[in-house]
């Protein structure tokens, strides 16, 4: 103890010391002891010289969160120096809870300042337990400490302070619009009549707040009261009261039923929608729900690309569900609208595209912007309108590659077999997602002059042909690009050979296995990994046998694949073609094999398994770990 | 293919399960068309555990779409296996079908419009 104060004392003696970076390190190590000075030394600091200082000093006292501190730091409050004042009161706040009962034992001080200073600090600390201390400075020979005070009831939210302050409205005349300030914060119901009556104010202030804390309350019965200011000359009341209107609207999930001249505050209800106010924006959405009229979704339609994203979704929605109303308002804005909101128009067709829509949108084909075509082919396509055909083909020769790909796209939703020789003309484009945009396509259609085409394509002359050649057969998947894949496996490029394997591997229904097996001495390790999983995915795991041979394969990861699929088998009887691998010279021949005798339940081998503990191998130890602790059923 | 049925509100929920092709498709066809028949247009398709689909099953499901938005319905998709989404975006099919991440986020876009 001694050693502690000694040491705290001549930490105090450095905060006077010239150089900074001194003064740093003493406050670093103050902040270790909980002593009344190492405290008061922090607080001290808190008027060094150097700002870097100051800061330091005070995030150690708000982090220490000591009624110690606080009391420190609230004699700071009656300080000169107004930078020292304001800095005392943000460490308080941040303090917070620890404070507050340090700070209600000075709210008598005899300081008005200081007085006020403690009422806002309490107000925004927002414990409930200092609202008596706070409620009482409502009756405070200073109006600053009694408008303060009131504003710290509505940031507590004090329900049990609202007679308080009604009280206090009708003898302090001064503090009376931050008390109904503070009336429609604390938002409890039971403040309801007096609020009411402040609508007969001649006070266009104390008015307005009486509206806005109405609005707050949320009570769907003050609606009534509120119609009659939105006929009022003053704007800034008439917009108050059709923004608690909203208010009281989202407090009662967008149901209240009242007739609203929404016509005449559009342009105000509109900008909120523009400037993303989100309660506006919901409220016109209620609206919108429960019925709209035309001006409504006009002007909706026109600001839709002021809207956040999480709204336009919703709006977009909406619109798709009202339909054709909405679409023929879109339609009227669609040529004027900016590229951006043509976007959003065309999001919002798309639901419910129609021959007339269809019809209007292929005059825009040629839009000077690549991303509305590209949405147009979509749309065009999405509609199923064989007359969208001739505009689909002619948007294959876009100069943008996207616009090209999306053309080709909603072609293969709409064309027949007859037709689709327009579509092999873009295998040959000169972008590879164009070409993969037309495979799409084609695996769409999937024909059998789509899987004649395909398998010529395999032995195209270009290797990248042949590579979508045999992806896309593997996408078509039915029984009749089987006898084709079969024959890739012979291809001479591996890549293909591989990937006819995999597709056959999905397909399943396979009868003709003797290209596989063959397959399984293919030159290509790739090869003859995709041969095993797809020999076993048609087969069954009854295959295995026939396979054991690979587990000599050269290639490591081959005999890996292998033990990997008898360790799948759930056929105990397979475990004899692991446990020799216990002792291969790869430990992921070594792991791999205890993961799979594991899985296959073979107790009898945990004497064997655990001859592989303790060795270098960090990955093979919790291997057997993991093994051991399955097989003995723990 | 397994389907298993249930309603969510207003909505026909298909759990789909195994493989997605000719065969599979024409008893999903039927089992839309009965749904239909009882006049269930709004449908949702949950597939995941469609290991597997192929060309016909996508025509399948392109058929169905058209079919349900003749009648003013409303198809959605959800918990697509990544082979699965792959197909859609190559086929671009994944612009056509309003494709969700989980049954729970369609089911709750039906909610917001279906207050409509």
């Amino acid at each position: 103890m001694i050693d502690t104060n000694e040491r705290v004392s001549s930490l105090l003696s450095l905060l006077q010391a010239d150089d900074v970076l001194k003064r740093e390190e003493a406050i670093k190590e103050l902040a270790q002891y909980e002593t009344d000075e190492a405290i008061a030394g922090l607080v001290i600091a808190l008027e060094d010289a150097d700002l870097g200082i100051r800061e330091l000093a005070a995030d150690t006292l708000v982090g220490k969160k000591s009624e110690v501190a606080s009391c420190l730091l609230i004699k700071f409050l009656a300080s000169e120096d107004i930078n020292t004042r304001n800095l005392a009161s943000e460490i308080l706040m941040r303090i917070g809870t620890p404070a507050v009962n340090p700070l209600i034992n000075e709210i008598d001080d005899d300081d008005h300042d200081v007085r006020k200073f403690i009422v806002d600090i309490l107000g925004l600390i927002k414990d409930p337990k200092s609202v008596t201390a706070v409620a009482s400075k409502l009756d405070d020979s200073n109006i600053n400490v009694v408008c303060s005070a009131a504003e710290a009831l509505g940031e507590i939210g004090a329900p049990q302070a609202i007679n308080a302050l009604i009280d206090s409205y009708h003898l302090k005349e001064d503090a009376r619009l931050q008390i109904v300030e503070a009336l429609g914060k604390i938002g409890d119901v039971s403040a309801i009549s007096f609020l009411s009556d402040c609508l007969s104010s001649d006070d266009p202030m104390i008015l307005y707040a009486a509206i806005e804390a109405l609005g707050n309350l949320g009570q769907e019965n003050s609606v009534k009261q509120l119609i009659p200011f939105l006929d009022s000359e003053d704007t800034s009341i008439a917009e108050s009261a059709m923004y608690s209107i909203v208010n009281i609207t989202e407090c009662n999930k967008g149901k209240i039923d009242y007739d609203l001249p929404l016509d005449r505050f559009s342009g105000f209800l509109f900008e909120g929608v523009k400037n993303r106010d989100k309660k506006l924006t919901n409220f016109i959405l209620s609206r919108l729900k429960h019925g709209y009229d035309n001006d409504l979704l006009r002007s909706l339609v026109e600001i839709l690309h002021y809207v956040g994203e999480d709204e336009l979704q919703e709006i977009v929605q909406i619109l798709g569900g009202i339909g054709p109303t909405a679409s023929d308002i879109i339609l009227e804005q669609f040529d004027s609208a900016s590229s951006e909101l043509k976007i959003i128009y065309l999001n919002i067709l798309k639901q419910y595209v129609n021959a007339e829509i269809v019809n209007y949108l292929i005059k825009y084909k040629n839009d000077s912007d690549p991303d509305v075509r590209r949405m147009i082919a979509q749309i065009l396509g999405i509609s199923g309108n064989t007359e969208a055909v001739a505009t689909l083909l002619s948007m294959t020769q876009d100069k943008v590659g996207h616009v090209r790909s999306a053309a080709y796209g909603a072609l293969g939703w709409l064309l027949s077999e007859s037709e689709i020789d327009s579509l092999f003309k873009g295998l040959d484009d000169k972008y590879p997602d164009v070409r993969e945009a037309v495979m799409g396509a084609l695996v769409l259609v999937g024909s059998e002059k789509v899987v004649k085409k395909f398998t010529d394509d395999l032995y195209h002359q270009d290797l990248e042909r042949q590579r979508l050649a045999v992806t896309a057969l593997g996408l078509i998947g039915d029984n009749v690009v089987v006898d084709p894949l079969l024959q890739a496996i012979n291809h001479p490029d591996s890549t293909i050979r591989k990937s006819a394997l995999d597709s056959l591997a999905k397909i399943k229904d396979v009868q003709n296995i003797s290209p596989l097996m063959l397959a399984l001495d293919d030159e290509n390790n790739s090869v003859r990994k995709s041969a095993i999983s797809a020999l076993v995915a048609i087969k069954g795991y009854e295959v295995i046998p026939q396979l054991t041979y690979l587990l000599e394969d050269s290639d490591i990861w081959v005999v890996y694949h292998l033990l990997t699929i008898i360790g799948n088998s759930n056929n105990k009887q397979y475990s004899s073609y692991l446990s020799p691998f216990l002792n291969s010279a790869e430990d992921i021949h070594k792991i791999i094999a205890v993961k799979g005798l594991s899985k296959l339940g073979c107790k009898e081998m945990i004497q064997d398994i655990l001859l592989l503990q303790n060795n270098q191998n960090e990955d093979l130890d919790f291997a057997v770990a993991d093994a051991i602790e399955t097989l003995q059923g723990k | 293919m397994d389907i298993q049925k249930k309603e969510e509100g207003s909505v026909a929920v298909l759990k789909l399960r195994g493989r997605l092709d000719l065969a599979s498709g024409a008893t999903l066809k039927e089992e839309i068309k009965a749904l239909s028949s009882s006049e269930l247009t709004l449908v949702h398709l949950n597939l995941e555990e469609v290991d597997f689909i192929n060309s016909s099953g996508l025509g399948v499901l392109v058929s169905i779409m058209k079919e349900i938005r003749m009648q003013k319905g409303r198809l959605t998709l959800s918990n697509l296996a990544s082979y699965v989404q792959e197909i859609f975006e190559i086929t671009q099919l994944s612009h056509i079908f309003e494709i969700f991440t989980s049954e729970e986020e369609a089911l709750n876009s039906y909610q917001s419009v279906g207050s409509n």
